[in-house]
């Protein structure tokens, strides 16, 4: 038995983030409490080095590497970029809120890169076992991250109320793959496709197995009816680590649905189809209603998460190469506007102050205006106005409904975004029309924060005007 | 094959009896033993499947280190065992709903007719010096080297997870460190002769004008 | 195969035998006659000063949990020094990063204090 290197290089940007993340948990051991700002340093150059890597080994034909365990395409290399530059722009965000608290430590920079590397794996899985176990991974390192403030009662119940909910997901998800695995008796995609196709409708254990699969995506995802740990971790959690899990894994959540039911059960569309009307239909309609009710931040942006939810399944349910497209599309810019906007809640923060509540947002533009307009344009983006890349990336989703001739899915789709255009707008208002509280003092930033957030707003207005340019990237992958 | 069928029927009514115990006793730690059982009996129907070397792990992970764990945080939550189970009858109805339909759909499902004899016939049983631990590993580091690797990420996640939210340090406790006593030697190092003024007595006035003071302690 | 384990089936029923049999002899032939001061729970001769349900310290929790990583850790290292040979240099590297993973979280526990018992 030989092993042949070349199977190396395609997770280069996973050894990368192994050996950064190992860096730095040895290092912080010798570190003095001033200088742990290393840590912050080395994580944001590991990760930089990982994107270059990432674009050094990607392109070309699909290969698959590991004894079919590992798949590089032009899916995995367009993903593994937007993960990686979502993080990135997510860890610059968080150091002064770490800082002031003192939990600027090693562990949270380890923790945060090991989710991200398991997200890397689930984004190349080839096979239900590394999806499987990169899920864990992420899903692992996400539970420590919630429950990362020791002395918080909140956190640990949310962390609680995560991991219980997140181990039953994963166990319904398992066991979907163990009744595939019985009736194709492969847990590799390309086997399981091709055992699919001949079996077809069939083999009700396929049947079987899909239910519990979607379930299991549904629980990943956030999706009603299985949304009920969303708005209590994002409301427990530290903002931090909200930042971390509600920013990049829904790119990796879109990854674990289109490896399981595009590239594994893709014939079996008119099955899983039904399954996930009914889960696009319920998000969109829930979050979008209940994120009015809300006066926590927090909360309002988790039922808003779940809201677009809905939108990304609604371009996988339409099980045409565009739909995927605008899909793959419509994580990516949800993935970034989570991080504007979660980043513009940690710049609020302070030393012993959150910003949680609505009212906190309030005068924004009166004490920086600069970051009052990036925060409107996140929002703008999020209640998808014209000519921000929300309104591009809806118009996609619903155009691929369209045609595949389900016009009824898509007018729900605009009726439910129009409600919820309402509570993005309020956000809005909130920031230009309202008077700052006496005690808010002016926003200073450090380390790049202003510069990073920059790039996220503006990124939303350009990919909103010229949308071509991640577009087509998107496309090509499904093509 | 007879006293196999057998075997499999006792050991399979042992796991399910102790798995309902798990969940309808009263006292955590019985329910924890009675999982200890069906970890134990579920491991002999891996025996029973020629999966010895998974048989094993499972009693010396689980029952040896898992079950023991699960003792621990019994014992370290304050568990008031009556409002533990006040909403026990209150869910009890749709718990029982939920479990008969998935228990049904089950049953159709995992039945003869997709997983029975003519689907999946019996393998041959394997030879008398069959090693399945060896079988075990000439997969695992070859076709399954990567998940192995991932494994290996997600037990050190495991750790340093673990470490920072339970390890606290705690300066008050008074402890001795014996590798700090042992590496003592002799020598002017060891005892520190320290100049100060002398003490001057207190006068008596102070202390006699207190007398409470001394009685109550 | 099956076939080896039959000694030890008959181990395990003689084992189970010897420590039932007494317990249950005893519970029929011995003289059963209990009342309240018999049954109450006693401490040398006091009241019970407090439940016997004693909260236990959280670091039990994390010794017994690294305890477990390095268990899983073995289950791993007896397949592969069963096929060692036969695999060669290819399955010791396979496990040389395996193991380097786990010694980096030895290393961090180590130096972070969690294996000392202040």
């Amino acid at each position: 038995m030989h092993f042949d290197a070349a199977n190396l290089i395609p997770i280069l940007p996973e050894i990368t983030l192994l050996i950064t993340a190992s860096l730095v948990l040895m290092v912080d051991l010798y570190l003095k409490e001033h200088e742990k700002g290393l840590n912050h340093t080395l994580t944001l150059i590991g990760i930089a080095i990982a994107i270059v890597l990432t674009g050094a080994v990607g392109g070309g034909e699909p290969q698959v590497f590991f004894d079919g365990n590992l798949i590089r395409d032009d899916i995995s290399d367009l993903l593994k970029g937007a993960i990686l530059i979502v993080s990135l722009l997510a860890f610059v965000y968080v150091r002064a809120w770490l800082q002031d608290r003192g939990m600027l430590v090693g562990e949270f920079y380890v923790l945060g890169l090991f989710a991200i590397l398991g997200m890397l794996i689930m984004v190349s899985a080839n096979s239900f076992l590394p999806l499987y176990l990169g899920l864990e991974l992420q899903a692992l390192s996400l539970y420590a991250l919630v429950a990362f403030d020791r002395d918080s009662k909140k956190g640990a119940e949310a962390a609680m109320k995560y991991f219980v909910l997140g181990a039953l997901g994963s166990g319904m998800l398992l066991y979907g793959v163990s009744m595939i695995y019985g009736a194709t008796g492969s847990i590799e995609f390309a086997p399981v496709a091709q055992a699919v196709a001949e079996q077809g409708m069939s083999n009700k254990v396929l049947v079987f197995g899909i239910a519990f699969l979607v379930i299991g995506i549904g629980f990943k995802f956030g999706a009603v009816p299985f949304h009920m740990w969303v708005p209590d971790i994002y409301e427990g959690a530290p903002t931090p680590s909200v930042l971390i899990l509600g920013s990049a894994p829904k790119i990796a959540a879109f990854a674990l649905a289109i490896r399981m039911l595009v590239d594994g059960l893709g014939s079996l569309h008119p099955d899983w189809h039904q399954m996930l009307v009914i889960l696009a239909v319920l998000s969109m309609g829930l979050g979008n209603l209940v994120a009015i009710a809300q006066s926590n931040i927090k909360r309002m942006l988790a039922y808003s998460t779940i809201s677009h939810v809905g939108f990304i399944f609604l371009g996988l349910l339409a099980g045409s190469e565009q739909g995927y497209a605008s899909a793959m599309f419509y994580s990516i810019v949800y993935a970034v506007m989570a991080a504007g906007a979660f980043g513009i809640l940690l710049i609020l923060s302070r030393e012993g102050f959150d910003a949680e509540r609505l009212e906190d947002l309030k005068g924004l533009n009166d004490r920086d205006a600069w970051y009052a307009a990036m925060m409107a344009l996140v929002m703008f983006s999020m209640a998808g106005v014209p000519p921000t890349v929300g309104f591009m990336a809806k118009l996609l989703v619903l155009e691929a409904v369209v045609r595949v001739d389900m016009v009824w899915l898509a007018l729900v789709a605009v009726f439910f975004s129009i409600i919820g255009a309402f509570y993005y707008l309020r956000v809005v208002k909130f920031i230009y029309f309202d008077k700052p509280a006496d005690d808010a003092p002016l926003l200073v930033t450090t380390g790049g924060v202003r510069v990073a957030m920059s790039i996220n707003g503006l990124v939303l207005l350009a990919l909103g005007v010229f949308p071509a340019a991640l577009l087509t990237l998107c496309q090509d992958a499904f093509a | 094959m007879g006293f196999e069928k057998f075997l499999f029927y006792v050991f399979a009514l042992i796991t399910l009896w102790a798995a309902g115990m798990v969940i309808t006793r009263k006292n955590p730690v019985h329910s924890v033993l009675f999982l200890v059982l069906a970890f134990v009996s579920s491991a002999a129907l891996w025996l029973l499947l020629e999966a010895e070397f998974l048989g094993i792990v499972l009693v010396l992970v689980y029952v040896g280190a898992v079950m023991v764990l699960f003792l621990f945080v019994i014992m370290m939550l304050d568990i008031d065992i009556a409002t533990l189970r006040a909403g026990f009858i209150r869910y009890l109805p749709i718990g029982i709903l939920i479990t008969a339909v998935m228990a049904v759909e089950i049953f159709l499902i995992v039945g003869p007719s997709n997983f029975g004899l003519e689907a999946f016939p019996a393998p041959e049983p394997a030879a008398a010096d069959a090693s399945n631990a060896a079988d075990l590993g000439r997969v695992l580091y070859t076709l399954y080297l990567y998940p192995v690797e991932i494994a290996a990420v997600i037990l050190l996640v495991a750790i340093v997870a673990a470490i920072r939210l339970t390890l606290r340090r705690r300066p008050e406790t008074k402890f001795v460190d014996p590798s700090r006593q042992v590496r003592v030697k002799k020598g002017p190092r060891r005892i520190r002769l320290v100049k100060m003024a002398a003490e001057v007595a207190v006068p008596a006035a102070v202390s006699s004008a207190q007398p409470g003071v001394e009685e109550n302690s | 195969m099956i076939d080896n384990y039959l000694p030890i089936l008959i181990f395990i029923l003689v084992g189970i035998l010897v420590g039932v049999g007494p317990l249950v002899i005893g519970y029929l032939l011995g003289p059963r006659r209990p009342d309240s001061e018999k049954d109450s729970p006693y401490e040398c001769g006091f009241e019970a000063f407090e439940t016997a349900r004693l909260k236990f310290d959280v670091r039990y929790y994390l010794v017994a949990i690294l305890f477990i990583v390095f268990d899983l850790e073995i289950a791993f290292l007896f397949p592969w020094a069963l096929v060692l040979q036969e695999l060669g240099i290819y399955a010791f590297w396979a496990m040389v990063v395996f193991l380097g993973i786990l010694v980096v979280g030895f290393i961090y526990e180590w130096k972070k204090g969690a294996l000392e018992w202040e």
